[in-house]
């Protein structure tokens, strides 16, 4: 590494290095992009979605300033106290004070944590503590004109067609991309072909679950590729680029990748996520065809069995097509007779890696896309229990006095509502609805709001302790003694100590979230149909445990304990790894110099 | 420190802080601890106050108290007053605070002061006076009685005395009530009028950031800048505190710097938001003599420059005879000696401040040092007796009876007072005794105010 003395400094910009020498960033970066070339499609695909879910959020923002404004106008009706023609009066009131705070809420927030001052260029003289409340009122009026303007005006519908083309253009280009797991490189659905030369329309002729095998295979690789990739990428980074020899991540790194038990829980982990991530492609038939609308789709398969089910010798079958809603009746798991296991072939020339389902699905499929549902609302749900635990630890640790107090109570009363009452009884509130929070999985988001209203007391508690510490710190008094204002103080000077605490914590209640969704669904309340959930799966198959088809509800349950034990593995794993005067890796030293 | 004391320069004549009966008080479930009771010291623009006392006296609660750094479950009770009294912040506040200010010129001739007496539940003594008509205005509006006595609107903390609160252009004179200041205003003032020093450097700086990071937020915060113009500020305190080669100095963490390194970096971003007064709180304690040495030259080097006023706290009595101009000693919460420098050094008055010069190594003689024996106590009730009694050499029976008040000491110098009853030395034990008493508020079942 270049040491250049210069008037300036005394180390070259990050810049600068790379510029030196910039051959291994180029080669990693060239390794990145060739990585992402390869499944650009279905990246595209969850850049998508993720703006599916952004695009709901706002919208249900967006409508709270109609609702307010119509019970207003109810309200108003009511009383009568205006004349029946000012009643819309009353409703666009109503609206537009909504309307007024959402947007004034949304600035406030985005000033605070953004250092703009937009109105620098407006009147670069005016005292700093006038300026923000002055930058406030005009972004809010900004956005009321604007969104004024949308509403009430063709502009809106512009706007809106202009969105609709750019979605558009991305589906286009997602579409046409290329995606290497995808089913039209690698299938797996086809069919024996009648004149005996083995397999049609799969993967290089092999057969369907050979086919699938290998496109699982490809997948996995893919996502370890990538995973491998990164880590060279940061030690490329490392031994090239950065300016310190040694930093404490480089330890802490280190002692991760000797903590087997941490290790075990990270492939665990990642597996699951990318079980969850490409579980279009992980699944056999995809879950719209054979479970969703199975009576729309059709499969195409060599009949050459009689009636009893022998094998006809004579090499006479023909091509047939049939619904894969018919072909799920035959296929069931319902104990003796009625049974396909692990890896075996249905009727139907139909591969199931796992065994069907009591009602004809494929048990893979749905284990791949239950994955998904879990995992988004255990992200969702804790990651909102985590940012109100963080905030209410951080204002509760500088502010102490009644604000703790109160934070105290609430969380004490929280705690002891018992939250499979609380979800039964929502779910028997919503049951049969179509209410915008009951839509999205099916009951998944109600769960994610219920978790993170459940979990962030616990966690609050947990993070308290440390975070009253850190308030203490000289330094934070310091700040204060400069004027610092308060956000900033604990955003900047609180926030960074306490967040390492906060992961560590999180990441041990993923597994309990895994595991009260998938009880809740077992008991018919959280996720209902269609939507697949592994509680509902178990629940489906426990009439069948000692029958034929017991791997319905054994495989599901093995998968949640893999899974949870995973997390909690990964959890231990970064907690001993953050510490530093933990003693992995370092026997010797610890038996002789007693450790630390 | 000099004879020509820059308070006898004719522009100076008006301390820029005052403190009057500031009283801090810690409310926890076992006790209540009075850190600081009745509190009253000037500090006057370019000058060195020395606060000197033991640990656990209160020195370090009156300066945070009046930082504003007091938490839960401290409070600083009512009837404490702080006042910034510098004009050109006065016209600033009264500008941007318009809605906070009031006028104390015309109401101040009108009040009647035995009748406003009635009406709050103090009584003259607690403000230091004998007769209602001697308390002065601005001890009964900055001690937060004000809108009880209609002299001022909830909330006001700016007060003109000398000018008219709607053209802040032309006042002449007034003040900033610090216990009165919220949000906003008490952030202005923290940093940009009145700056900290804590006594560990390693502490006040947040370890995770690059000292540049931690001066240029406060350039930021205070005077706007950004970027290049930031750091080449930053660059220059640096430099004035006598860091070299600062421009790399300002990308190195807190722990690459040495102890005396660190505490001027600590003064650089004190000095960076250009206070007028600076509070040190035993900044040279965790440095080795040398360093002390030179961070003290620094300090008055810094002063003359910057025309700084200074309230330095420490419990080393060879600092004081070094760096201040006026000593207040404090014990128990109370100041019990007020004097310049040279005649503490040569005059001490009361047993307190002779016991601690008797006790510095450098000056013994004989076998055993001689100490002051027993320990400061921790103040739980209101003063009802001389809380040095215990371990005074010279005390006698009333010692115990009555709660000395603060009273001239030294014949020649007005400005020399002890709060002892063995002064006024020219009256007798009993004579003393009474007028303490008299000078003294009505004892009370318990403090609640």
């Amino acid at each position: 590494m270049s040491e250049t003395v210069t008037p300036e400094s005394d180390v070259a910009p990050l810049r600068k290095r790379f510029l030196d020498n910039p051959r291994p960033a180029l080669l990693w970066l060239a390794g990145a992009l060739a990585l992402l070339v390869l499944e650009l499609g279905r990246i595209l695909g969850w850049v998508k979605a993720l703006g599916t879910g952004v695009k709901f959020a706002v919208m249900t923002t967006a409508a709270l300033p109609k609702w307010v404004g119509g019970n207003v106008e109810s309200a108003v009706a009511d009383t009568g106290v205006l004349p029946g023609r000012l009643e819309p009066v009353g409703e666009l009131l109503g609206s537009g004070v909504v309307t007024v705070l959402v947007f004034g809420f949304v600035v406030s927030v985005f000033l605070s944590l953004s250092e703009r001052r937009v109105t620098r260029l407006l009147r670069p003289n005016m005292p700093s503590y006038r300026r923000l409340t002055v930058e406030r009122a005009l972004l809010t009026g900004i956005l009321t004109v604007v969104s004024a303007l949308m509403v009430l005006t063709p502009i809106g519908g512009l706007v809106e067609s202009m969105i609709g083309f750019l979605t558009a253009v991305l589906d286009n280009i997602s579409n046409q991309a290329p995606t290497l797991t995808s089913r039209e490189i690698i299938p797996n659905q086809g069919y024996r072909s009648p004149d005996g030369s083995g397999w049609e329309g799969t993967f290089l002729g092999l057969s369907p679950g050979q086919s699938w095998g290998v496109r699982v295979a490809v997948v996995y690789a893919y996502a370890f590729g990538w995973l491998v990739w990164l880590w060279r990428g940061y030690n490329v980074f490392r031994e090239q680029y950065r300016a310190a020899d040694w930093t404490p991540r480089d330890d802490t790194l280190d002692r991760f990748s000797g903590h087997l038990w941490g290790l075990f829980g990270l492939v665990v982990v990642f597996s699951f996520v990318v079980l969850a991530l490409w579980a279009p492609a992980i699944s056999t038939v995809p879950l719209e065809e054979r479970s969703n609308e199975p009576y729309r789709f059709e499969h195409q398969f060599l009949d050459d069995e009689d009636i009893e089910g022998n094998p006809l010798t004579d090499g006479s079958g023909d091509l047939e097509t049939v619904r894969h809603g018919q072909a799920n009746l035959y296929s069931v798991s319902k104990g003796k007779g009625q049974n396909v296991g692990l890896f075996s072939y249905d009727d139907f020339d139909r591969f199931s890696p796992l065994g069907t389902t009591p009602s004809g699905g494929d048990m893979m499929t749905q284990l791949a896309h239950g994955a998904r549902t879990s995992l988004i609302i255990a992200l969702t749900g804790l990651g909102l229990a985590t940012l109100i635990a963080l905030v209410m630890a951080l204002l509760t640790a500088y502010y102490k006095g009644l604000v703790d107090l109160l934070t105290v109570v609430t969380s004490d009363t929280i705690v002891s509502i018992p939250l499979f009452l609380l979800v039964m009884m929502l779910s028997v509130i919503f049951s049969g609805s179509d209410h915008p929070l009951v839509t999205p999985l099916d009951g998944g988001l109600l769960l994610a709001m219920v978790f993170a209203f459940a979990f962030w007391p616990g966690l609050w508690r947990a993070i308290r302790g440390p975070t009253l510490q850190i308030a203490e710190e000289d330094w934070i008094d310091a700040a204060k003694s400069y004027g610092q204002t308060p956000s900033k103080i604990m955003r900047k000077h609180m926030a960074p100590y306490v967040v390492s605490y906060t992961m560590i914590y999180a990441s041990l209640l993923v597994g309990s979230t895994i595991i009260v969704t998938a009880a809740l669904s077992f008991l018919g309340l959280g996720i209902s149909e269609p939507t697949p959930e592994w509680g509902r799966l178990i629940s489906s198959g426990q009439d069948y445990i000692t029958t034929d088809s017991w791997h319905v509800s054994t495989v599901s349950g093995i998968m949640i304990v893999f899974v949870v034990t995973g997390f909690n593995a990964l959890g231990d794993g970064i907690r001993d790894a953050i510490d530093p005067e933990s003693d992995i890796g370092d026997g010797d030293a610890a038996a002789a110099g007693g450790g630390g | 420190m000099t004879a020509d004391r820059v308070r006898d320069r004719p522009d100076r004549e008006d301390p820029i802080l005052q403190v009057r009966n500031l009283r801090t008080v810690f409310y926890t479930d076992r006790e209540t601890i009075r850190a600081a009771d009745g509190v009253s010291a000037d500090i006057y623009p370019g000058e060195t106050l020395g606060v000197v006392g033991e640990s656990g006296s209160g020195k370090s609660v009156t300066a945070r108290s009046i930082m504003r750094l007091i938490d839960s479950p401290g409070q600083i009770l009512a009837g404490s007053s702080i006042r910034y009294r510098q004009t050109e912040t006065v016209r600033e506040y009264a500008d941007s605070f318009s809605g906070h200010t009031a006028e104390l010129s015309d109401v101040a001739h009108e009040v009647d002061k035995s009748a406003a007496f009635d009406q709050i539940d103090r009584t003259p003594q607690h403000f230091g006076h004998e007769r209602p008509e001697d308390v002065p205005v601005a001890d009964l509006v900055g001690g937060g009685y004000g809108p009880e006595l209609g002299l001022c609107d909830e909330g006001d903390f700016v007060f003109v005395t000398d000018g008219e609160a709607t053209r802040p252009g032309q006042i002449q004179r007034g003040f900033v009530e610090i216990t009165a200041l919220e949000g906003e205003a008490e952030r202005l003032m923290r940093g940009g009028r009145i700056a900290m020093i804590f006594q560990d450097p390693l502490s006040s700086l947040n370890p995770v950031f690059t000292i540049g990071n931690q001066i240029k937020e406060s350039l930021n915060l205070h005077r706007d800048m950004r970027g290049s113009e930031a750091t080449r500020e930053a660059a220059d305190l640096l430099e004035a505190v006598g860091i070299p080669d600062s421009r790399r100095r300002l990308k190195e963490y807190p722990h690459q710097f040495s102890g005396g390194m660190r505490q001027r970096a600590v003064i650089a971003m004190a000095l960076a938001c250009d206070p007028d007064v600076l509070i040190c709180d035993e900044p040279t304690t965790a440095l080795d003599v040398t360093i002390e040495a030179q961070i003290l030259d620094l300090f008055t080097q810094l002063q003359a420059e910057r025309d700084l006023a200074i309230l330095f706290i420490t419990h080393d009595m060879g600092v004081i005879a070094n760096v201040a101009d006026r000593v207040n000693v404090m014990y128990a919460g109370e100041m019990v000696e007020r004097a310049d420098v040279d005649q503490l050094f040569e005059h001490p008055r009361h047993p307190y401040t002779q016991g601690l010069l008797e006790s510095i190594p450098g000056a013994q003689s004989g076998d055993s040092l001689s100490t002051i024996e027993g320990t400061v106590p921790t103040p739980n009730e209101p003063p009802t007796s001389c809380r040095f009694a215990d371990r005074c050499p010279k005390a006698f029976e009333a010692c115990r009876e009555v709660h000395p008040v603060s009273v001239p000491a030294n014949e020649q110098n007005d400005d020399h007072t002890a709060a002892c009853l063995l002064y006024p030395e020219n009256m007798s034990e009993q004579e003393a005794a009474m007028m303490h008493d008299q000078r003294n508020p009505p004892r009370e079942e318990s403090d609640t105010s």
